[in-house]
């Protein structure tokens, strides 16, 4: 299991005036950030070892400045600027909140933290505090980690203040795998969520790789290289850096989509005389044929309880989007308007598909419900395509072709927020797969 | 691996990939393991880090395709002229490779029909070692049904040459969906280049 080695500890309200009303703010996530919530995050204040605010370094501010860049490019909160704050990190950590000097900055919400280093480890304390209620959201809690990991604990500290003001999971502690590019080079890579570690993964200038796919837990991709000449699927093991071979068969490999159980994948084979979906028991390496018919079935995805697939097939003439048991039966088509319907990625939440629309000379990123009766258009470009789900099911990431560049982008499910992934380097990324939480 | 000793007689090849074929790294057979170098990501002590440094890891892999992965940086002279004239111009001589097709579609056309014709022709009379079939698509349409559509192309191109006499085994096919554009553009001039399929042969 990939496991950040984690402690996380509930912390008493110490030194602060606790309410026994429970707090009332909250975000109203349907809105996707129209009205970003204000929100004040200091730097955090660096202890000794006796907890004594102390003088030292960087760290309490590169922390909150994690914390802020998350919550901002959540397009649902609204970090306020820190030139403007009234009441200092230490004064805030030692006495608590001075509410109303907080309610004159325009603060609904405020975090006071403190990180202690020591030993090569990492100890971070935060308290999250609703302004107007003038009291706490949710306990303190402590996270400690290995210092290489600091920026992991200021995700986890997002992630915690996204779910006690939106009552759902965030999403910062995640991963992307992709197809970095540079010029005609591409490449496999990992990097956080926030473009941040960047991380290399195969090396070869002539070998194409494409399409990587995040296991369940996170620990694995499955993705397609060419270095057997013919594109064939990979695993790779992210742990031990072991790589095996998931079958050769006659034809195009391609597509790999692991089940939510991580024991089956989906995928595209031209084995049989043309592109049809196949699931791969990844136990036994028995294959059961899904379709059946002489157009091209491609872009398998599992939904989340592993009961059916959403695939695309042109057996209607043009691509469009379909869904079956993933035992196996007759396929139920979901879209008809426009020519061209594709790549459907099902979300974790199970309520939406995020797919490829094409028309007009566009390609676009749109959701539709599985009965293909709401459908919405999120993105407006030319070549917009590869649609993954954060591990919450509230922002897509995708890739966006201009002219010569590729790069990728997210945006809310509600169709606001859309951003640019910074990768730095000014390397171009397509081909996303977002991990679950790392924990 | 094997290809990389092959006489690829392509004038596109001659012209544009000569560099590429003569490339070293790997030596003659490619089997160097520089290809698949890994990199372990994970710390396996469960300390979770992002570090470089694991495992080197996997079997022992044959080095890259050479076969269609150099870059193409402009039209190649081969294309200026067209299907026609090198047709007609090809007295006993070798046909042009390359056969285009409609968006979207894996449908051989009268123009490819002669063309195919004429290969099936020129490789029964030369009984080259191999024949490759590259399925190629324009860079519109999502990255798996692309690579689907050219895997269909190449594949109706394999049928017809063994409609015209070739033997089924002799004739191997990939696809490279829209990942190897043979024209660098964005409309319809160069989309109309790229939707194609390639023949490599080699003696």
């Amino acid at each position: 299991m990939m496991r950040l080695f984690f402690k996380v500890v509930l912390l008493p309200a110490m030194m602060l005036v606790s309410s026994p009303l429970q707090a009332t703010l909250k975000i109203d996530i349907q809105k996707g950030g129209l009205n970003p919530l204000p929100i004040a995050l200091p730097e955090f204040v660096i202890l000794d070892a006796n907890g004594t605010p102390i003088a030292g370094g960087d760290m309490g501010q590169r922390l909150a400045g994690v914390v802020t860049d998350d919550l901002k490019a959540s397009g649902l909160f609204r970090p306020l600027n820190p030139s403007a704050f009234m009441q200092d990190s230490t004064s805030l950590w030692k006495t608590g909140p001075r509410f109303r000097e907080w309610r004159l900055v325009g603060a609904e919400a405020v975090v006071s933290g403190a990180v202690r280093a020591y030993g090569g480890q990492i100890s971070v304390d935060f308290f999250l505090h609703d302004v107007f209620q003038g009291a706490l959201i949710g306990p303190g809690k402590r996270f400690t980690a290995p210092l290489k990991d600091w920026r992991h604990v200021g995700h986890r500290v997002a992630d915690e203040i996204y779910i006690r003001l939106t009552n759902e999971k965030g999403y910062f502690t995640s991963r992307i795998a992709f197809v970095a590019q540079q010029g005609r080079r591409k490449w496999l890579a990992l990097m956080d969520q926030d473009g941040a570690n960047r991380l290399d993964l195969t090396q070869s200038e002539n070998v194409l790789v494409l399409t990587p796919k995040f296991s369940p837990g996170g620990d694995q991709l499955f993705y397609l290289s060419y270095e057997k000449g013919p594109p064939r699927i990979f695993r790779w093991d992210l742990y031990t850096g072991r790589r095996f071979m998931e079958g050769d068969h006659q034809g195009l490999n391609a597509t790999p989509a692991w089940s939510p159980d991580g024991g089956r994948m989906a995928l595209t084979l031209t084995k049989d005389g043309n592109a049809e979906v196949y699931v791969k028991d990844l136990n036994n390496n028995t294959l059961t044929r899904m379709t059946q018919n002489n157009a091209i079935d491609t872009s398998p995805s599992w939904s989340p309880d592993g009961q059916q697939l959403v695939f695309n097939s042109d057996r209607a003439g043009t691509p469009q989007l379909y869904i079956m048991s993933s035992q196996g039966g007759q396929a139920r088509r979901i879209t008809y308007e426009g020519q061209y319907n594709a790549a459907p990625a099902w979300s974790p939440r199970g309520d939406l598909i995020a797919f490829v629309q094409g028309g007009r000379g566009k390609f676009r990123i749109a959701v539709t419900d599985p009965d293909g009766r709401r459908v919405r258009t999120l993105t407006d470009s030319w070549m917009d395509e590869s649609p993954a789900w954060s591990p919450n099911g509230r922002v897509i990431l995708f890739s966006r072709q201009r002219g010569d560049r590729t790069q990728l982008y997210t945006i809310d499910l509600t169709g606001h927020n859309e951003r640019l992934v910074p990768i730095g380097d000014g390397l171009g990324g397509s081909d996303p797969s977002w991990s679950p939480l790392i924990r | 691996m094997k290809r990389t000793g092959l006489l690829i007689v392509s004038l596109v090849s001659l012209g544009l990939l000569a560099g590429c074929g003569s490339t070293p790294k790997g030596g003659p057979d490619g089997a160097t393991g520089t290809e698949s170098t890994t990199t372990g990501v994970f710390t396996g002590d469960g300390s979770g880090g992002v570090g470089a440094g694991g495992a080197l890891g996997g079997p022992a892999l044959g080095g890259p395709p050479r076969v269609g992965s150099g870059s193409l940086d402009q039209v190649p002279m081969s294309h200026r002229i067209s299907n026609m004239d090198a047709a007609g111009g090809a007295a006993g001589g070798e046909p042009e490779h390359i056969v285009h097709f409609d968006f979207n579609s894996s449908l051989i056309n009268d123009e490819a029909s002669r063309l195919l014709i004429q290969n099936a022709r020129w490789i029964l009379a030369h009984n080259p070692r191999e024949v490759i079939v590259e399925g190629h698509c324009d860079e519109r349409g999502t990255r798996d049904y692309n690579l689907a559509l050219g895997q269909k192309r190449a594949d109706e191109v394999k049928k017809f040459l063994v409609s015209q006499g070739l033997d089924w085994y002799r004739v191997k096919v990939i696809t490279y969906g829209k990942e190897r554009p043979l024209v660098f553009g964005h409309d319809e001039f160069a989309w109309a280049k790229n939707r194609r399929a390639e023949l490599r042969i080699a003696q």
